[in-house]
Order: structure tokens, then C-alpha cells, then sequence
């Protein structure tokens, strides 16, 4: 069970870097939707089967399916230049990561108590209406932000502009 | 009544797309500065009262069933807002000339006051997983508003403002995550007695850390500060202002004082590094800004030079020094954002942001000149205008508790303040006209009255500081005073 476990990380944590370091961006789109799927299926084996689902529905499928579709509304317009440091530097900051968090995190996951209490406690609908209300009003705010994000970049400059 | 303070703003930010196809100009104008100008009437006529009552720890009632909404205001939350919606007032003021020629005001309205009912429900919540959904909702609305001039600059700036955010989001978020493993709570409240209960220096230590990376990078605290020089002068003034004069202290300072005076407790090594961070950012930061030629990204590197004297009053962590830090936070928030704001001024007028470019343009915009001025000698804390009263009483609090180092590092940055404000004066608005500027006019009447408004803010609270401080500043400070006890006995102070 432990070796799935460590497997589904390793998976996850390679699609994810994929999804950084791959030039095409379809491909990109895809590596995230996998890495976002082996997201969603170590939360159901956490006990987690509310952050599961959404996990898959919305990132690994709804927002993938927005990407692939936007990608395919694009198309290439000549080579932008990229730095060629920035090649290096992003695997060079992963390694560092990587031994920081070897000898941080190991000491210190040790150190956090189980939780108390069940991370979901009650129904779907007690945990979204009473217990995180409030969140869900952030919520609104995020993706009103996102979308007003969109009207005001993608639209038509006036002729003082 | 404090929920409308992020209902209010989020629903006309919804419905003002719909009324920009009706009235593309005058109703967005209209209705966001009627929305800033509520919440201020909330704010300082019925804020105080409300806290009397205690009406803000109530639990919200929808058809007769309990909400899940929990939010707090004390006198420190109420300070916030009171100076989040008189900054937000003018800001909106201002743009309604100035955000003429850029075009679509219903989008970039939604968004601005989507940015404020962020930057609201920060100051209001009381639970960690609420503070970094707020502080998205605000960063989302402010990388769009960073970019809304569509120009290759402003779209960098935002890009590289988006990556840096994001890494700042995830130490936060990794930070929750851990404290929500260690306590099994969200609540700042339970958090707070949880800590006090364990016994996992490494553990909270981490939580503090990564605290400090996130939210520093948020303050823009040196070393987390790249992002800042670049953000803040390429988007439209009013939102330069906004962000330097608003969402930097919301998002950063706010944010850190509420989590390390209240849940933490301030520690006496929180407090060194506090301090650390604040005085380097301070000295740093102004010498930075001596070099500057684009009076934008002097502004902002004189934000982060600013930020730093905050931090290092609150991280001194007596009462005296919180009560300069706090005062200090509205202070430069009246006078960064008159400063941004006359910056776009000019930058209307005269078409250019360099310093070298601008001569005697006193003549021409004597009001953007002459408030201008006010703001620069604020800043720089030349009495008897209130940033030098803010400045004097973190520097009297240092002196108090010994510090004596970053006493003559608070000095020695005001007097470089000094020096680089003047630089702004005498190459912008002194010196004898240029020829090119013949057909230069002053900035339009709501501009200008926005910035008048802030300058005389700053005049006159310098003038009546004491009533200001005992009337806003003190019930912000005693707000935080559970958390002093620990700091106030290691350095001596009773």
C-alpha cells in the first residue's frame, strides 16, 4: 500500500514538472491533467473523497478541457526568445528543493500530531453550507476576479488607446 | 453591517458590466465612488459603535439557520478599514478622468472594488484558510488591474508580479497546512491556545517562517521585494496608489501583525527578525531610490524604504513602538497614494515618467506641485506634517527599549528620504519651464481634488495628531495587546 502510495507522489511530482518544463504547451495541459489526477486519487485514498472529486472534475477535467481549448483557438506567432538560463534554473531550484526539503520536512512531518478530529466531519452539504460558508463567498470573489481579469485584458482598445 | 464591506463592493462589481452597456462613463463612475463613500460613512460613523457592542463576533443568520461566517472587528480592523476606504474614495475620485483614456471603466471599476472587498474580507476574517482566499481575491483583481494598460511593460510587470505572488501564496499556504496538522484548527482563536498547549519549537518556528516569506514577499520586504519596482509604476497611477498605499500593508503588514501578535505572541527572536527585515528594507530601499530617474519606481522603492519603518515599529513590539508603527501605516498610505496620484497627473500632462525629462512644471500644475510637496515632506517627516510625527514616535520607541542601532538607522534613512524627495521636487517642478511644456495644463478638477484631499489628510492630522492617534490608532494597538506580554517583559518594559 505504502510503495502505491510513494508511486502516486513520484507520479505526481514528475507531471508536474513535466507540465513546467515542456515546450509544447497541449503536452503541458495534458502533463498537468494527469499530475491533477494523481492528486485526486491519493485524496480518495486519504479519506478525502469530497477534495477527490472536485480535484478530478474541475482541475484534471473541466479547467484541462478549458486549456485544450483555448490552445487550440491560438496559434503560433513567430519564436519568442526565452533566456537559456532559464532552462537550468528552474531544475537547478527543483534540486535545491529537493534536499531542503529532504532534510526539513522528514524532521518536522514527524513532529505533526495526527489530526484531532476527521478533516471532513459531516455531510458534503454541513461541511459546504455551515462549516466553510464563508469560504464559498471567496470563492465568488475569485472567480469574479478572474473573469472581469478577462473582459478587461481581452478587450478591444479604443481609439485613444 | 461589517458583512458590507465585502457584499457591498462584490455585488455592484457584478452588476457594473451589465450597467456599462447602459452607461459606458457616468453610472461606473457614479456607483463604485458611491460604494467607497459608504463604506467610509460605515466605517467612521458606525465602526466605533459597532465594536461597543461587540456586533462583529456574532454569528450570521440566513433565514433563521447559522451561517458559517465569523468575523471579527476591533479597533485594529477598523482602523484598517476606515484607511482602506478614504484611500479607495480618492483613488476612485482620481479615476474618473484619469481611467478616460484607457476605456471599458465598468471592467476596471468591477475589478478595483473587487481588489478592495479582498483587501476587506482580509482585514475581517478570523480563520487561515479565509486570510489566503481573501488575499487571492485581492491579488487576482490586482494582476489585471497591474496590466490594464495592455502595453508590453505593464504585461511584464504583471507576469513577473503573478509568478512572485504565487510563490508567495505557497509558503502561506504550506504554512496553514501545517498549523492546520499541528492544531487541527483554522481559527485564529483556537490556533493561538493550541499553540500555547505543544510543545514544537521546530514546528512553529517553520509556521513563523514561512509566515514571514509569504507575507514578506506580499510587503515587499528586502529580500523579498523584486517584484515591487517593476509592478508598482507600470500600472495606471490610481492603482499604483492603491497597491502602495493599500494592499502592500493589507496583504503584508496587516496580515503578519494579526498572525504574530495575536496567534503567535511576539517572540524576542520574531521580534529581531522583524526588525532585522524592516530596518534593512528601510536604509536599503531609500539608497535604491536615490538612483532612480522614473519617478514611479522612486515612488516605489520609497514605498518599500516606508514599509520597512512599519515593520520595525511593530516588530519592536512595545506599545510604543506598535502605536508608531501603525500610525506610520496611514500616514504613508495618505501620502504614497497622493503621491501615485500626482505621478499620473504629470505623467497625463507631460507624457513622460522621467525625472530628467520634467522642468519647472511647477508653473504649469501649480496644485499637483504644491500637493506634491505635502506628500514628500510627509514622507520625508518634517514636522509638523504626520509623517514626522509617526517617524519621531518609532524612533522615541527605540530609544525606549535601547535599540539604539536601529534608532540611527531610522534617522539616517529619513534623512536620505529627505534627499530623494527633494531630487523629485527640484527636477519635476522647480528650475525654470521648459519651452515644451507651453501647452501643459493642470490636471482636471476631481483629480486634483482627490489629491488636495490627501494633502490636506496629511496636514491636518499632523496638526491634531494626538486626537487622531487616541481616536483610531490607540484601540487599533489595544487590539493587538494580547500579544505584547512576552516581548514587553524580555526587554524590560512594564
Amino acid at each position: 500500500m505504502m510503495a502505491l502510495q510513494i508511486g502516486l507522489l513520484c507520479g505526481l511530482v514528475v507531471f508536474s514538472l513535466l507540465a513546467v518544463l515542456l515546450r509544447d504547451i497541449l503536452k503541458a495541459a495534458i502533463s498537468l491533467a494527469v499530475a491533477s489526477l494523481l492528486l485526486g486519487i491519493l485524496f480518495f485514498r486519504l479519506d478525502a473523497p469530497y477534495a477527490g472529486a472536485f480535484e478530478i472534475s474541475v482541475v484534471a477535467g473541466l479547467i484541462t478541457v478549458l486549456f485544450v481549448v483555448t490552445i487550440a483557438l491560438t496559434k503560433a506567432e513567430g519564436g519568442v526568445h526565452e533566456s537559456r538560463a532559464a532552462a537550468w534554473i528552474f531544475p537547478l531550484f527543483f534540486v535545491v528543493f529537493l534536499v531542503i526539503d529532504f532534510l526539513v520536512m522528514r524532521r518536522l512531518i514527524g513532529q505533526v500530531a495526527s489530526l484531532p478530529a476527521p478533516a471532513e466531519a459531516g455531510t458534503f452539504g454541513q461541511v459546504l453550507w455551515k462549516g466553510r460558508t464563508f469560504d464559498l463567498i471567496a470563492q465568488v470573489g475569485v472567480i469574479f476576479a478572474g473573469v472581469f481579469a478577462v473582459l478587461a485584458l481581452f478587450r478591444k482598445r479604443s481609439k485613444h488607446e | 453591517m461589517i458583512f458590507l464591506f465585502i457584499a457591498l463592493p462584490l455585488v455592484v462589481a457584478g452588476i457594473l458590466p451589465l450597467i456599462g452597456k447602459i452607461s459606458p462613463r457616468l453610472l461606473p463612475d457614479i456607483l463604485a465612488n458611491a460604494v467607497f463613500a459608504a463604506l467610509l460613512a460605515i466605517a467612521l460613523f458606525a465602526g466605533p459603535s459597532l465594536i461597543g457592542q461587540g456586533a462583529g463576533l456574532q454569528p450570521f443568520m440566513f433565514l433563521g439557520e447559522p451561517l458559517g461566517i465569523h468575523l471579527a472587528l476591533d479597533g485594529f480592523s477598523l482602523f484598517m478599514l476606515a484607511a482602506i476606504s478614504l484611500v479607495g474614495l480618492c483613488i476612485g475620485l482620481f479615476s474618473v478622468d484619469y481611467m478616460e483614456h484607457y476605456g471599458h471603466k465598468a471592467a476596471y471599476y468591477a475589478l478595483l472594488l473587487i481588489m478592495f472587498a479582498g483587501m476587506n474580507g482580509l482585514v475581517l476574517v478570523t480563520d487561515f484558510f479565509q486570510i489566503y482566499l481573501f488575499l487571492e481575491v485581492a491579488a487576482i483583481a490586482s494582476y489585471a488591474l497591474v496590466a490594464y494598460g495592455l502595453g508590453h511593460e505593464e504585461l511584464e510587470a504583471s507576469f513577473k508580479y503573478l509568478m512572485l505572488s504565487a510563490v508567495s501564496s505557497a509558503f502561506i499556504v504550506i504554512s496553514v497546512t501545517l498549523l492546520f496538522g499541528l492544531t487541527g484548527s483554522l481559527d485564529f482563536g483556537a490556533v493561538s491556545q493550541a499553540l500555547r498547549g505543544l510543545n514544537q519549537p521546530l514546528a512553529s518556528g517553520v509556521c513563523a517562517a514561512l509566515f514571514i516569506m509569504g507575507f514578506g514577499l506580499k510587503a515587499a520586504l528586502i529580500p523579498f521585494h523584486a517584484w515591487l519596482p517593476d509592478a508598482h509604476p507600470s500600472a495606471p497611477a490610481p492603482i499604483s496608489a492603491a497597491l502602495s498605499g493599500l494592499l502592500i500593508k493589507v496583504s503584508g503588514i496587516y496580515a503578519l501583525t494579526r498572525i504574530f501578535l495575536k496567534v503567535f505572541g511576539l517572540t524576542p527572536a520574531l521580534s529581531n527578525i522583524l526588525m532585522i527585515l524592516g530596518a534593512v528594507s528601510m536604509v536599503v530601499a531609500a539608497f535604491l531610490a536615490l538612483g532612480q530617474k522614473d519617478i514611479k519606481r522612486m515612488l516605489a522603492y520609497s514605498s518599500i524604504s516606508q514599509v520597512g519603518y512599519i515593520v520595525l515599529g511593530i516588530g519592536l513590539g512595545t506599545p510604543l513602538g506598535i502605536l508608531g508603527g501603525l500610525f506610520h501605516l496611514l500616514n504613508h498610505a495618505l501620502a504614497k497614494s497622493l503621491l501615485f496620484l500626482n505621478s499620473g497627473s504629470i505623467q497625463m500632462a507631460a507624457g513622460t515618467r522621467n525625472l530628467e525629462e520634467m522642468n519647472g512644471l511647477s508653473k504649469k500644475m501649480p496644485v499637483t506641485a504644491a500637493t506634491t510637496l505635502v506628500g514628500s515632506l510627509s514622507i520625508a517627516g518634517v514636522p509638523p506634517l504626520n509623517g514626522f510625527w509617526s517617524k519621531l514616535i518609532i524612533v522615541v520607541a527605540l530609544v525606549q527599549a535601547k535599540r539604539f542601532g536601529f534608532a540611527l538607522a531610522a534617522i539616517l534613512a529619513s534623512v536620505l528620504t529627505l534627499w530623494y524627495y527633494l531630487i523629485i521636487q527640484r527636477r519635476a517642478f522647480f528650475n525654470k519651464p521648459d519651452e515644451k511644456w507651453r501647452d501643459v495644463r493642470e490636471a482636471p478638477f476631481l483629480m486634483t481634488t482627490a489629491t488636495v484631499v490627501l494633502a490636506l489628510l496629511c496636514i491636518v492630522i499632523g496638526i491634531f495628531f494626538t486626537a487622531t492617534i487616541s481616536t483610531w490608532i490607540e484601540p487599533a494597538r489595544d487590539a493587538l495587546a494580547g500579544g505584547l506580554q512576552v516581548i514587553q517583559s524580555s526587554i524590560g518594559i512594564q
